[in-house]
């Protein structure tokens, strides 16, 4: 039974108490700043508009990792994919350096597809795995230093510079949206990843090709891992070493927040941006409100639990 | 509720029990009670309130109102484990085992025999040993994971670790709806001891001949409620199905077309796998029903999963229209150039994604017909949706909804609206009656027929030989992974087809063989 009456679905849910939690940060920040130093950035289109521009690395990884995480897979590659794609842009791309990215993503998520599609290993070993030696080819080929090649023109334009007042991320990350938007809604491959996700036997024997969507979901998150990484070598210049550690966390942590079912089969990706939006947001209150890095990651890893919590709530009464 | 049983003796006793599932009353004001020493069979149509009765009863959901007793005194039971510790204990439809322990840790999986503070591994297998035993399943080796079992003797193993709690309220959900004939006679049996010692019995079962045979007393539930409680011999088998269902039911199955030659659209030539599938050789025709009999596990769902392309390494000729076919995939072997569909064996886990609107299980075998370019066509989708639910009848709330909200019936209805609509030549069902009512059993027999007359070729596998009989042109019967006799028309009786499914005739030559080896 839905809870038509309120017009909310299951899905609906999530969403709904994020997007809310997001209004409580906005209010708690500007009350916090107002007190403070007498302004409110956080309702100043500028500011919001700059920390979206950051948020769009995250809202594209976490694009990819929504479509990874449906068919109940997760990819723990996407650190060094992201930093790998980034480097081989900078350092051999010349005046490809996004289609030589986009490359590097595209093949690991063919390496990570194959070995969960058909050697049937574990995502969660076999993209750790893949992490691990991308890491380490990385290290052997730029020595252990950042490349002292930089972005080119255009990965620094798309990054870092505007079109009519607007960052430029955010167009690219509003484009990848609208791609995912389309395959999981308007495709029959969007169809094929629900139905992996909530029963792969089911799926098997109406006739999927299961083995072939999963390798090109990974396929996808590889692709979105390595953009993010093009954009953000682009936007501060240079590739550097560990640039993607600190998206896998968040990647996922979006993509919950956002009301996916963790172990697959359902979500909605307007959750994912609520999702993203809200860790974005979470990130720079904590920084105005200068709290030491300790804190803020206890403040972030909490405010996970708790809204996983919430959505918790109700889902038990359904058998 | 006008009882005409006296219910002073009663061992366990409701009254006025209710309970609402969101907007959906699955049990309203029910007065029921149950003896020791009786077994008692709980009769209903899917949705008719029984499972939720015996939900109640064994603590896994609690009442909205009403009040319940056991052996003189008021229960209410927060949890399972606290029906277990007063004595009542369930096999419910769905098996509770788990796939990744041995059958003696499953066995003992609530209270294991401890030695220091440490399981006894030994005790628990003498234990598990000893209950299977009990219920004459000395062949099951105790220290097997269940996952490697068939579906039969993994609810056998159930029966056992229900038994090993040593029940006062013994309640039986469905639970001899996988098992083989042979095993139900097992089953039997231990009720029957169980009876004589005191113990009072709740039995629920789609299979009205079972429940002739074994129940002292019956109660129909029909809507929610409790129409009425009779003795043995009280009334027909026909008044029974007719308290269930309110309604009144012709013939149990649609007649059968005369016989007649039939072109063969699929054709195996000398199928083996594995040692489970034995140069199996058979042709079914268009418009033709063809069964597959005999005992539980000897080779006939593999021989459907093996049509169906999801066995690797099957040997042999596959001739479809007369073209030889390689189904290494079910998508292959869906494709049109195919155009088999299978039915699986269960519904819940391979034939339904159970949380998914009841839209989007029906369209995910043929989103390709459905779509224009890359995109699902969304006008074609719900046309498409519309005609399989009206087409069989699916009583469905929306097509939003989830799956899940439906009744075994409707759900199986919709696995076959889904493959309908790929426009299967070929149908494999596996076994797709198990634990749906009379009713919609009737639509599905209804369904085959009219499926074969358009022209479809179906090979049916039933673990029903009722069923077979009345349902199929020509039955197949499977013995250690060889097709041991083909039956049709007269030949086709209850009789032949256990003596087939026996074997006895290959086993007694063997046996005159081997003795005339020796002498």
């Amino acid at each position: 039974m839905k809870t038509m009456n309120l017009g909310l679905s299951r899905d609906d849910r999530p969403i709904l108490i994020a997007s809310l939690f997001i209004l409580v940060i906005l209010v708690a920040g500007t009350a916090y700043t107002i007190a403070r130093f007498g302004s409110a950035p956080l309702l100043q289109p500028a500011y919001l508009l700059q920390q979206l521009q950051i948020g769009a690395f995250l809202g594209i990884v976490a694009a990819g990792m929504m479509i990874v995480i449906l068919i109940a897979q997760i990819d723990l590659s996407v650190p060094w994919t992201l930093a790998a794609a980034a480097m081989m842009a900078t350092s051999i791309g010349g005046p490809l350096a996004i289609l030589v990215g986009l490359g590097v993503g595209l093949l690991i998520g063919l390496v990570n597809g194959i070995g969960v599609a058909y050697l049937r290993v574990p995502s969660m070993i076999f993209t750790l795995g893949v992490n691990a030696v991308m890491r380490g080819l990385m290290v052997a080929h730029t020595g252990g230093y950042a490349p002292q090649t930089t972005a080119t023109g255009l990965m620094r334009s798309l990054a870092s510079e505007r079109t009519l007042g607007i960052p430029n991320a955010l167009f690219v990350w509003a484009a990848v949206s609208v791609l995912v938007v389309v395959i999981l809604q308007r495709m029959p491959l969007g169809r094929y990843i629900y139905a992996i996700g909530n029963k792969e036997a089911a799926a098997y024997l109406a006739g999927v090709d299961t083995r072939r969507v999963t390798v090109i979901c990974f396929v996808l998150c590889g692709l979105a891992a390595a953009l993010a990484g093009v954009l953000l070598a682009g936007y501060s210049t240079k590739a550097y070493q560990a640039m993607g550690d600190a998206y896998l966390l968040p990647s996922i942590a979006a993509v919950v927040i956002g009301g996916t079912n963790i172990l697959g089969g359902r979500g909605r990706y307007l959750g994912t941006l609520v999702g993203v939006v809200l860790i974005v947001l979470l990130n720079s209150v904590l920084s105005i409100m200068d709290m030491p890095e300790a804190g803020r990651q206890v403040i972030y890893g909490l405010v996970i639990i708790l809204m996983l919590l919430v959505y918790g709530r109700g889902e038990r009464v359904t058998n | 509720m006008q009882d005409a049983v006296p219910t002073q003796h009663a061992f366990l006793t409701l009254s006025g029990i209710s309970k609402r599932y969101g907007g959906v009353r699955a049990l309203e004001d029910v007065d029921f009670a149950c003896e020791r020493g009786r077994i008692h069979a709980v009769l209903g149509e899917n949705g008719a309130g029984k499972s939720t009765l015996i939900k109640i009863i064994a603590g896994v959901v609690q009442p909205d109102a009403g009040s319940m007793r056991l052996a003189g005194n008021d229960v209410s039971f927060a949890a399972p484990s606290a029906a277990n510790a007063a004595g009542v204990v369930c096999i419910f439809q769905e098996l509770s085992l788990m796939p990744d322990l041995s059958v003696a840790d499953n066995i003992s999986i609530a209270s294991p025999p401890r030695r220091f503070g440490l399981i006894n591994g030994r005790a628990q297998r003498r234990r598990a040993e000893a209950l299977l035993a009990e219920i004459g399943c000395e062949d099951v080796n105790p220290l097997m994971r269940v996952r490697d079992l068939p579906l039969s003797r993994r609810q056998m193993v159930e029966i056992a670790k229900a038994l090993g709690q040593r029940p006062q309220l013994l309640i039986l959900d469905e639970a001899t709806s996988a098992l083989t004939s042979a095993d139900v006679e097992k089953v039997y049996a231990m009720l029957a001891r169980l009876k004589s010692e005191g113990v009072a019995i709740l039995y629920i079962s789609h299979r009205m001949h079972e429940v002739e045979a074994l129940a002292d007393r019956a109660s129909v539930f029909r809507n929610g409620r409790h129409i009425e409680t009779f003795d043995k011999g009280v009334r027909s088998t026909a008044d029974i199905v007719q308290l269930m269902i309110g309604r009144d039911i012709a013939t149990q199955y649609p007649a059968k077309p005369p016989h007649r030659q039939v072109k063969p659209v699929l054709a195996l030539e000398n199928l083996s796998w594995d040692k489970h599938l034995d140069r199996i050789s058979l042709s079914v025709g268009s418009g033709e029903i063809v069964g597959l009999g005999g005992l539980d596990g000897q080779g006939q769902k593999s021989l459907l999963l093996a049509l169906f392309g999801v066995l690797r390494g099957v040997t042999g000729r596959v001739t479809v229209g007369g073209r030889e076919v390689r189904t290494a995939s079910p998508a292959a072997a869906k494709s049109s150039a195919v155009g088999i569909a299978l039915v699986p064996e269960d519904r819940k886990t391979e034939g339904l994604m159970l949380p998914m609107s009841i839209a989007d299980n029906l369209t995910i075998a043929s989103l390709d017909a459905i779509s224009t370019g890359p995109f699902v066509d969304r006008a074609k989708e719900r046309a498409a949706v519309k005609r399989g639910i009206d087409s069989l009848q699916i009583r469905i709330g929306a097509p939003g909804d989830a799956v899940s909200t439906l009744s075994g019936g409707n759900q199986q209805k919709v696995v076959l609206a889904k493959w309908l609509m790929t426009e299967p030549r070929i149908i494999l069902l596996n076994d797709p009656t198990r634990g749906i009512d009379v009713g919609t059993k009737q639509e599905l027999y209804r369904l085959m027929r009219a499926l074969a007359d358009q022209g479809a070729a179906i090979l049916f596998y039933s673990t029903d030989y009722d069923e077979l009989i009345g349902c199929c042109d020509r039955v197949a019967i499977m013995y250690g992974g060889r097709i041991v006799r083909e039956l049709e028309g007269d030949e086709l009786t209850e009789t032949n087809i256990v003596a087939s499914a026996l074997n006895i005739d290959a086993a007694t030559s063997a046996k005159a063989r081997a003795g005339a080896a020796h002498a």
